[in-house]
Parts: C-alpha cells; structure tokens; sequence
C-alpha cells in the first residue's frame, strides 16, 4: 500500500492545480468558475440518468486509454487509438450497410476488429521491420482514416434519410439502454470486463510478462530470450482490438442514433481521451478504468455546464491537458 | 501540365514554411537533448495567439498602431505563448527530469482543448474565426525569414563554437559538464527557442497561409515537421530539402482537388501517406543525438 500513496498524492494533487489554473482560465474570459464547476461535478453525481449518462461516456474513452496503457507497458507510445476507433465505427457502418438483421451486431464486431487492427499493422510493422517512431506514424494513419471513414459515410454509406450520419445499425442488432430511458448500454459493463482481462493478461500470462519485461528493459527481456520486437506487436495487437472495439460500441450500442455522424462527432477525439484517461490511471487497467469514469462525469458535466453556465464544453479538454502536465511535473518525489 | 509547374513549386514553397519553421525548432531543441513532441500543440497556440492578441489590442483595447506593424504584433505574440510553453517543456524536461514524451502529448491535448475553447470563448463562434485583412502578413516574407533562420541556424549549429556546446548537450552531457558547460541551462534555452519557432509556424498558418483560425487548423504539420527531423538527420540545411518535400505533397493535395480528378477526401490524405513512405524510406540513415530524451543529472 505505501507505494500507491506518493502516485495518489501526486494525481491528487495535480487534480487540486489544474482545477484551480482552470478556473483562473474560466474567470479571466468571462465564465463563472463556481457556477460552472458546480453543474459540472454535482448534475452528473445527483441523477441517476445522468450518472449512467457519464458511465456510458466512459466505456469507449475505457478503451482507447487501454490501447494506450498497453503499448505503454510495453514501451511504445501508441497515440493511434484516434483513428482505429474510426476504422471500427467504419466496420460496423459498413456491417449495417451489408446486413439487415441481427447478423448485423457480430459481423459489425467482427469487421470493426479487423478494419482496427489493419490499421495498426502498419505502424506496428514499420516500426519493427525499418524501426519507425510509432508516434508520427501513428499519427499520419490517424489523420489518413479521418478521411478515409469520412468519404466512407459521405458516399455508399450514407443515410439517404438523414443525409448527417451513415445507415443506422439495424434496429435487432443495436445493444439498446439496460434501463429504459438512459443511455447505459451492454457497452459499459463489456468495456470495464475488458479492462479486467487486460489486468489479468497483463499480470497473470507469458505474453504479458514479455511485455512488461520488453517495455521495462529490453536488454534483459533479450537475455531472457524475450524478443521486445514481437512483444511490441501483440501490444500493438490489443490496442487495436480495444480501440476497433470502442469504435463498433459507438455505433452498434450508443443511443439514440446508433449510427456515426458524418462529421465523425461521435468518435471524433476518443484516442486522446483515453491518452488522458492512461496517463491519469497510470497506466494500469484498473487505474484507466476508474480515471474514465472520472472522465466520463466530466464529460456528461460539461454538457450541463455549456447549458447552465454558458461555459464552451471544450473546457474539460483543458482540465484534461492541464491535468497530465501537472502529472508530468511529478510535483512530490518523497514524503 | 507545364505551365502549372512554377505555380505548384510555389505553392509547396508556401506549404513548406511551417514544416521547415518548426522542424528547425525541434532540430535545434533535440541537438541539446531534449525531445519535444508537442510540436502540433505549440503551433496550434500560435495559431490562435497571434490573432487573438491583435484582435484584443486593436479592438479592445484600443491600441493605435500603423497597419503594417499588426502582422509583427502577432508573430511576435505567437512567438510569446510559444516561448513560454517552451520554458515549461524545458523546465519539466531539464532540471525536473520529467517524462519528456508525457509532457509533449500533454501539451498536445492541452493545446487542442485551449484553442477550441479560446476560439468558442473569445470570438463566441464555434471552431472558425476568419483572420481580419488588416492582421494579415504576406507569406513570402515568413518564407524569406523561415530560410534565414535555417541558415543562421546551420551556421551556429557546424560552424560555430556555441553550436559545439549545444551538440555536445545532446551527443555526450556528462563531457560537456565537465568541459564547464551547464548543460541544463542550454537545453532550456534551446527549447524555448524551438517551441517559439513552433508557434510562429502555427501564426504563419493563420494570419499567412490560410487566413483562418480554427481547431484543427495545424492537421498533423507538427508531426510532419517531427518526421521532417528525421529525414533531414538532424541537419538545419537538410530541414529545408525536407520540409519542400513535404510541402510539395501538401500543396499537390490542393492542387488535385482544385482539379476535381477524385474527391478531395483522397487528395487530404495524401500528405500523411506520402510522409510515412518517406519515413519508412529514410529511417536506417538517420542518427539521431545520443542523448536526446534523456535527463542530465550530475551524481
């Protein structure tokens, strides 16, 4: 237990800056801090609806900080998260496109999955057939499927109904609300399921042994007979699983329009929520778990705080920013 | 067909400032030894900040100024903003031994949500603000000192003694410090420097090049300049041959979609493409400082 106390210190304390800074930030352009914090934090926490609103906002930021968090055990910053949940909201629009029926959810899962991890085998083969950096080439496949999947839903997958998003899933294959009237879907408890098999890979299997080991020092895997190489693969394998996942969820199992928006809105930005969603839980699965929920709330905070305090919902993405850097600072280095 | 060939050369010249801008920041940056990754970030500020704070002092705060000076007002606030995230990157990086990477991709997203939120809380306009005529800098003169900087910055780097302090930071820190160099100053210093030459290119995108402020006004140019330092091996005069490459792809996307030859979804991606094939193609020549990304600490 005396290890977790310095990290928590520190997350706690870096949480107490940037929501300070942040509000120093909201006052000065004409926003009221205790209005807007207030309906940020305490709407979510005091309505059930709401509550299961931001935990439905958690499930996919959950997946993509996974992808994040595995190819940081293994010592690849891995920030193409972005585009493979593009790639697997793409599979499932096109798995609505093909089939009409419930047939539609699994081949949805199925070309999400594969669409994500074609994504990611390129950099991942890049970097260990020429030795690439992961983090521009990542980021080039990132922009890339943004126009990809773009021109995708604007042309044969579009809704000639409502000409703003793609066909919508077919009505038997949608993952619909657990509870009549929210948002809370299959894909919460599927994503926090996921995240607990990811601990137990991690900590419990070979392969996740030669991960940890790979990303810790590469010089011992070696004289252990570990290849980093390959361990960077199967880390670069999973992260496009969790990530095509998020992007199938936010589709197949997000209501009310079960469907991706032209303009990419709904999974437009996971990658990097779920950067911040890693670098908040530390990395660990289950520190990523509970910093989405965290995420999550604030997410479904500021949809109130834009109504109640005219406050631009864009302002937790500086929470967020403000948050890894003051976690990067390291602020406390003993107690 | 060869008519239009000065044009499009032109047209990659303009495309190439911003690439070259910040690759030579972060050439410079990396030479110390430190790795700055927020790159994108940086410019995205830039971007923002230079006509943010013409706007503020020409029509808020009422500043009376001859109209050719508002141009440099905003270059030089871009400049600002840049040298401060610099000074925190640099701080965290040098004499904090921090996580040189996390810090980069914080600045990253902490740039994307400022300047979304700055954009809808300044100008009250969802993610488009259009550059005012009067703020406007004629690109070729940014292009004119985006050239003079690389070559003063090749010059300093090879021919000069300071230039061999700052190689020395970045190749072998511990020899440096003992040859009396304080190693962590340079690096800081190098730092701002790059992340202010960063910001410029992102001011450049926006009171320059596309007369536009928007939330995704740099599109992945920071890590293209990134990708641009590798290629260029970490060499100022290299950086320009790059960053034209580079820019040429840039400039070829806009002018097949003014063709109408494939829909201009095709033609955006063909920057990012054509940038990973160049890097995969580069990568085994390249050599970067040895001690780039790593903290100098004296035992």
């Amino acid at each position: 237990m005396k290890g977790l106390l310095l990290p928590l210190l520190n997350t706690g304390l870096a949480l107490l800056l940037a929501f300070a800074l942040g509000a120093a930030a909201m006052w000065i352009s004409g926003y009221d801090p205790v209005l807007s914090y207030g309906s940020m934090l305490a709407t979510p926490l005091s309505d059930q609806t709401y509550l299961f609103s931001a935990l439905a906002f958690s499930a996919p930021i959950l997946l993509t900080g996974l992808t994040f968090a595995v190819g940081l055990k293994s010592g690849l910053f891995n920030i193409g998260a972005e585009g493979q949940a593009y790639m697997g909201a793409l599979g499932a629009v096109v798995a609505a496109y093909l089939a009409r029926d419930v047939l539609a959810l699994p081949l949805a899962v199925l070309l999400g999955l594969v669409f994500a991890a074609a994504w990611s085998a390129v950099p991942a083969l890049l970097r260990s057939w020429r030795g690439v950096n992961e983090v521009v080439s990542t980021i080039m496949m990132n922009w890339t499927a943004y126009w990809l999947v773009i021109m995708a839903v604007s042309t044969v997958f579009a809704n000639p109904l409502q000409p703003e998003e793609s066909v919508k899933m077919p009505e038997a294959a949608r993952l619909t609300p657990l509870f009549p009237g929210t948002d809370l879907t299959l894909a919460v408890p599927l994503a926090y399921l996921t995240a607990v098999l990811i601990y137990v890979f991690l900590r419990y299997s070979v392969w996740g042994y030669r991960i940890s080991i790979s990303g810790q020092n590469p010089t011992v895997a070696k004289a252990y007979g570990i290849r980093p190489e390959q361990a960077v693969l199967v880390a670069f394998g999973i992260g496009a699983l969790t990530a095509g996942l998020a992007g199938v969820l936010q589709v197949a199992a997000r209501p009310p329009s079960y469907s991706l928006a032209r303009n990419l809105a709904n999974v437009y930005g996971l990658g990097f929520d779920g950067i911040a969603a890693a670098m908040l839980g530390r990395g660990h699965p289950i520190g990523v778990l509970l910093a989405s929920v965290f995420l999550g709330i604030l997410q479904e905070g500021a949809r109130h705080m834009q109504i109640e305090a005219g406050t631009p919902f864009e302002f937790i993405r500086v929470i967020q920013g403000l948050l890894i850097l003051f976690l990067a600072l390291q602020m406390l280095r003993k107690i | 067909m060869i008519d239009i060939l000065p044009l499009l050369l032109m047209q990659a010249l303009l495309a190439a400032v911003p690439i070259l801008l910040a690759s030579l920041g972060e050439i410079l940056t990396e030479r110390s030894g430190v790795v700055n990754i927020g790159l994108e970030g940086i410019m995205l500020l830039g971007a923002l900040m230079g006509p943010l704070a013409v706007d503020y002092l020409h029509d808020r705060a009422g500043l009376h100024l001859p109209d050719t000076w508002w141009p440099f007002v905003a270059m030089l606030a871009a400049a600002l903003i840049g040298a401060l995230i610099g000074l925190l990157h640099g701080y965290i990086s040098a004499y904090l031994a921090g996580d040189q990477i996390i810090s980069g991709v914080a600045i990253n997203l902490f740039a994307a949500g400022a300047v979304a939120y700055g954009i809808q809380a300044y100008w009250g306009v969802a993610g488009y603000k259009q550059v005012p005529e009067w703020a406007k800098a004629d690109p070729i003169w940014v292009a004119v000192f985006a050239f003079v900087v690389a070559g003063v910055m090749w010059y300093i780097l090879f021919r000069s003694r300071l230039g061999i302090v700052i190689r020395a930071c970045g190749e072998d820190p511990e020899s440096a410090f003992n040859m009396g160099v304080d190693v962590n100053k340079v690096r800081l210093l190098a730092t701002v420097i790059g992340a202010a030459l960063a910001a410029l290119a992102g001011a450049y995108l926006s009171i320059a090049y596309l007369s536009v402020v928007t939330k995704e006004l740099s599109a992945g140019r920071g890590f293209i300049a990134l990708a641009n330092v590798v290629f260029a091996n970490w060499n100022p005069a290299l950086a320009v041959v790059g960053a034209f490459i580079f820019g040429f792809f840039d400039a070829l996307s806009y002018w097949l979609q003014t063709l109408n030859l494939a829909r201009y979804e095709i033609t955006r991606m063909i920057p990012y493409i054509a940038t990973l094939l160049i890097v995969a193609g580069v990568i085994g020549r390249a050599r970067p400082p040895k001690a780039v990304g790593k903290a100098f600490r004296r035992e």
